[in-house]
């Protein structure tokens, strides 16, 4: 008779069949008969809008739901042959490994070494195996340097390592990940799933992986699952689904997707290399075909017809009248602060102008000092030396929206007529009476913007600057647009925008010029067009396909595609394809 | 920003030392604020701590406490020279107050509280030690055998207050931010969304805790490693520095009750204040406050032939020339 060990070896990495289920009175159910099977070693990614029940089937999956959020269930899932159902997270905690996406909420212990070695230790194994599983995964997620570190001392990249650590410590079959991503800058999200798929074909782990960021991910996937309402609308290749995304949800298509599609190119690329492999590919006559409809790629005149979501992108990107009047004044800012045992200057010596109407990104590395500055011209952190002036007031919202919310009622948090036209400005004085927790998401960000800009308008003018910090956490494609239209609704009015970012792709649809930030010095400033084009890791995902200067948004690529007849991308292309013959799925 | 009472792992002899050496070592220095009045005893068990404090790495912590502990001191002399007025010595008649009657100021009074005041930041002092340098995992791993649940609920709390008082600063942050045409917040608004955001956050560390095994009834392994290499101090309750602190903490609290049984605590407050100083007093307070010096790092032993060869290199590299291969 097999042992438990061995049957579990043989099973799947996860099994649902029929599964439906409902919060706690929920009016309806978050996931409707999903039915989804993960083969031992794969690497899905599961795709879809906010509130889709991404989240709630990885809770399914480690054993939370119903375990631990109760509710109403139906179906079965299996976990490497464990019944998720009849057993809880516990029994499952060996065979499953989940990280969230806030790394800070799933920290227990003080130091590192602790919080990793804590699975180990309820599950009651010996200190000697302990301490060499803790070393192990030290060691293969690069973090030895960290294991006696505090917790709290650590950055937002860092602590999702060490919660990837402890999930992947008792070596389980399965890990989940619930957009891990989201509060990680372009590099330490490269690094994070290309950390995945290492663990992937090294050791054999079946990834489940939530993004909204597909263009990230969708290369190192073996397999997408779209979820929609709470089923699975989609199941297959990733460039199948982009194929599929193409006709059913354009918020899911990939930038270089969006692209090839509307230029007229085919296939459609799951990543950069496989990108640049199709258009060498086209250029040398190979197999790639175009639409009748499309752009002519080599210069003639076809026309593509751009969702919703982009004509919203673009009317922003087309640019807000600019004066010279000046909102923000920085000067030679220093700025120290003490995040651990000594203090640190995490500002040295900024330079910055926004002018009335321009809309600045604020990029950089997890603590280059985006969030400083800003809170610095805000007044909430004083300089050691310079000055950051703003001769109109400064409406600052913050990385957590729900901050701002202490109230159970939006018309009590807004009161009277500067109440109602900040709610009016955000869209949301339908609301009046509502609960803000009763609000979605990106409603409770625009409450929160309203309350910031309360009182700050001068009739339907916006004089002073709005500053955003990393306004899309956690956001889809769609709700981005919406926050695209809205940033170019206040530059209309006149206020100066500033929004630290890490999101290269959001920043390229509202921004006319960035500053990049590294280690609290300004390293980049210029056009959009001009800084996420010339780098590797800022820079869009159609700026690393094209890299054509000034290039960055699908439709500019689109453009130029369709204008250029002497198209410089050429000979490199044709370099690449002499050495690399083009693969299905390499990105 | 980090509490400076916020543990800080440190590579010194008492971070290193296991929990039970650690709470041995600042709990005899801590009796001794307890044992004795003597403010010079008493300023004795503040110098070793503080000195112990430096050693370990402890500055911020240190300073906070002192901080804290002389304000708190301050504030008990002020109120037991309004509150006592027994003492020869009256330093001001300040008539008939409400509820507190006939109010004279006394020197005496005054150095009594003086005294109080002194053992409250002395204790405050061993406790921002306590808290700067003993690594709570270790403590509350330590503590699991004999309460396992009770362990992990202050593991948990443990955790929850920095995040608490991380939540605390964003959400004044916020509420500094709103708008002038925004309803202003209170402290009592703040304080309830404070609760619930902890409430949340109990919740998300509640499901993390599931998902690392806590509800399996697995034994509890011991917490001693065996020797290997893979090895480290963190697996490792005990520390070649644990000797150091248990002698030292037994050595402090022999003397401290050698000297009380010999009357090294002659201090009288009322009717006039006298502070003895004699031999034993003196002996007694030197031994607390030196020992302080426990959590010294000794730096590794260099031996004298190398020690020679750097200094020549160095030599050579100062006359100018490239240090030769």
């Amino acid at each position: 008779m097999p042992d438990l060990a061995t049957s579990t070896r043989a099973a799947p990495a996860l099994a649902i069949a029929g599964l439906t289920y409902a919060y706690p009175n929920a009016g309806q159910p978050a996931l409707r008969d999903v039915d989804l099977h993960l083969a031992p070693g794969e690497f899905a990614l599961l795709a879809g809008r906010s509130a889709c029940g991404k989240s709630t089937l990885l809770r399914a999956a480690c054993g939370l739901v119903p375990h631990f959020h109760g509710g109403e269930i139906e179906g079965r899932i299996e976990v490497a042959g464990i019944d998720a159902i009849a057993e809880g997270p516990g029994e499952l905690a060996a065979a499953v490994g989940y990280v969230a996406q806030d790394p800070e909420t799933q920290v227990v212990s003080t130091t590192v070494a602790a919080e990793i070695e804590l699975p180990l230790e309820m599950r009651g194994d010996p200190p000697s195996s302990r301490a060499r599983a803790v070393e192990e995964v030290a060691l293969a997620l690069a973090i030895p340097h960290l294991l006696d570190r505090a917790v709290d001392t650590l950055s937002g990249g860092e602590l999702q390592r060490v919660a990837l650590a402890a999930a992947l410590v008792t070596r389980p079959r399965l890990v989940l990940l619930d957009e891990p991503t989201s509060q990680l800058d372009p590099v330490a999200g490269d690094e994070l799933i290309w950390l995945l798929r290492r663990l992937n074909e090294e050791w054999g782990v079946t990834i489940l992986l939530a993004e909204h960021r597909l263009e990230r991910c969708l290369a190192a996937a073996d397999r997408v699952i779209a979820m929609a309402s709470g089923s699975i609308a989609f199941d297959g290749r990733p460039r199948d689904f982009l194929t599929w995304a193409q006709e059913a949800d354009q918020a899911l298509e990939t930038p270089a997707a969006r692209l090839f599609s509307l230029a007229g190119i085919e296939p459609l690329p799951v990543g950069v290399r496989d990108a640049r492999r199709t258009l060498a590919s086209a250029e040398c006559g190979g197999e790639t075909s175009r639409t009748p409809s499309s752009l002519n790629f080599f210069g003639g005149a076809g026309s593509a017809s751009p969702g919703r979501i982009d004509e919203k992108v673009q009317a922003v990107r087309r640019g807000s009248d600019s004066s010279s009047t000046t909102v923000v004044e920085v000067r030679d800012l220093w700025v120290e602060l003490v995040p651990g045992d000594a203090p640190r200057d995490v500002l040295k010596g900024i330079d910055l102008d926004v002018h009335r109407g321009e809309r600045v990104a604020l990029m950089g590395r997890n603590g280059a000092g985006k969030s400083t500055l800003l809170k610095t011209v805000a007044g909430l952190i004083d300089p050691v030396r310079g000055k950051a002036e703003c001769p109109a007031d400064v409406a600052l919202l913050t990385q957590n929206p729900g901050d701002y919310l202490v109230r159970e009622r939006v018309g009590d948090e807004l009161p009277g007529d500067a109440g109602l036209a900040a709610l009016r400005l955000v869209g949301l004085e339908h609301a009046v009476d509502a609960d803000p927790r009763d609000l979605s998401g990106g409603e409770r960000q625009r409450l929160a913007l309203a309350i910031a800009l309360a009182g700050r308008m001068d009739g339907d003018e916006m004089p002073g600057v709005v500053a955003l910090d990393e306004p899309t956490r956690g956001m889809d494609r769609a709700r981005k647009a919406d926050l695209v239209e809205l940033i170019g609704d206040l530059a209309g009015r006149g206020a100066g925008l500033l929004v630290a970012t890490h999101d290269v792709e959001f920043a390229a649809a509202f921004a006319e010029r960035v500053v990049l930030l590294g280690d609290g010095v300004a390293i980049a400033d210029g056009s959009a067009d001009e800084v996420l084009s010339g780098g590797w890791y800022f820079a869009t995902e159609v700026a690393r396909v094209l890299d054509l200067p000034g290039v960055i948004t699908p439709e500019q690529g689109a453009t130029a595609l369709s204008q250029s007849a002497d198209f410089p991308f050429r000979s490199a292309m044709r370099n690449e394809t002499q050495t690399q013959p083009p693969s299905e799925g390499g990105g | 920003m980090r509490s400076p009472f916020a543990y800080t792992p440190r590579q010194g002899p008492l971070q290193a030392a296991s929990p039970a050496a650690a709470v041995a070592y600042l709990g005899a220095l801590t009796a001794c604020a307890f044992l004795y009045s003597s403010p010079i005893v008493l300023v004795a068990t503040g110098l070793g701590l503080v000195l112990a404090g430096r050693l370990a790495g402890a500055r911020a912590a240190v300073r906070a406490a002192l901080w804290m502990g002389l304000t708190l001191a301050v504030l008990i002399v002020l109120v037991n020279a309004l509150v006592v007025s027994r003492g020869e010595t009256v330093l001001a008649r300040l008539g008939e107050w409400p509820l507190l009657g006939q109010v004279d100021v006394t020197a005496e009074a005054i150095a009594a509280g003086a005294v109080l005041g002194l053992r409250a930041a002395v204790v405050m002092v061993a406790f921002a030690v306590y808290s700067a340098c003993v690594d709570p995992d270790r403590v509350l791993r330590a503590l699991r055998p004999l309460a396992g649940r009770s362990a992990l609920t202050a593991s948990l709390v443990s955790r929850l207050v920095p995040v608490a008082a991380a939540d605390a600063v964003r959400l004044r942050d916020a509420a500094l931010l709103r708008g002038p045409g925004a309803a202003p917040v209170g402290r009592a608004p703040l304080a309830r969304r404070l609760l619930a955001g902890s409430l949340d956050r109990a919740v998300d560390v509640a499901a993390t805790l599931e998902l690392r095994g806590y509800s399996l009834e697995a034994p509890r392994a011991p917490g001693r490693l065996r020797a290997g290499l893979w090895g480290r101090k963190y697996f490792a309750p005990r520390s070649r520095h644990d000797r150091r602190f248990y002698l030292t903490g037994a050595a402090v609290l022999v003397a401290a009750i050698a000297g009380k049984l010999l009357g090294a605590d002659a201090f009288v407050e009322y009717p006039a204040v006298e502070i003895g100083a004699d031999p034993a007093v003196l002996a007694v307070s030197v031994a607390i406050a030196l020992s302080g010096l426990a959590p010294l790092h000794r730096s590794p032993h260099r031996s004298r032939s190398v020690h020679r060869f750097g200094a020549q290199r160095a030599q050579t590299v100062h006359a100018g020339g490239a240090p030769r291969a």
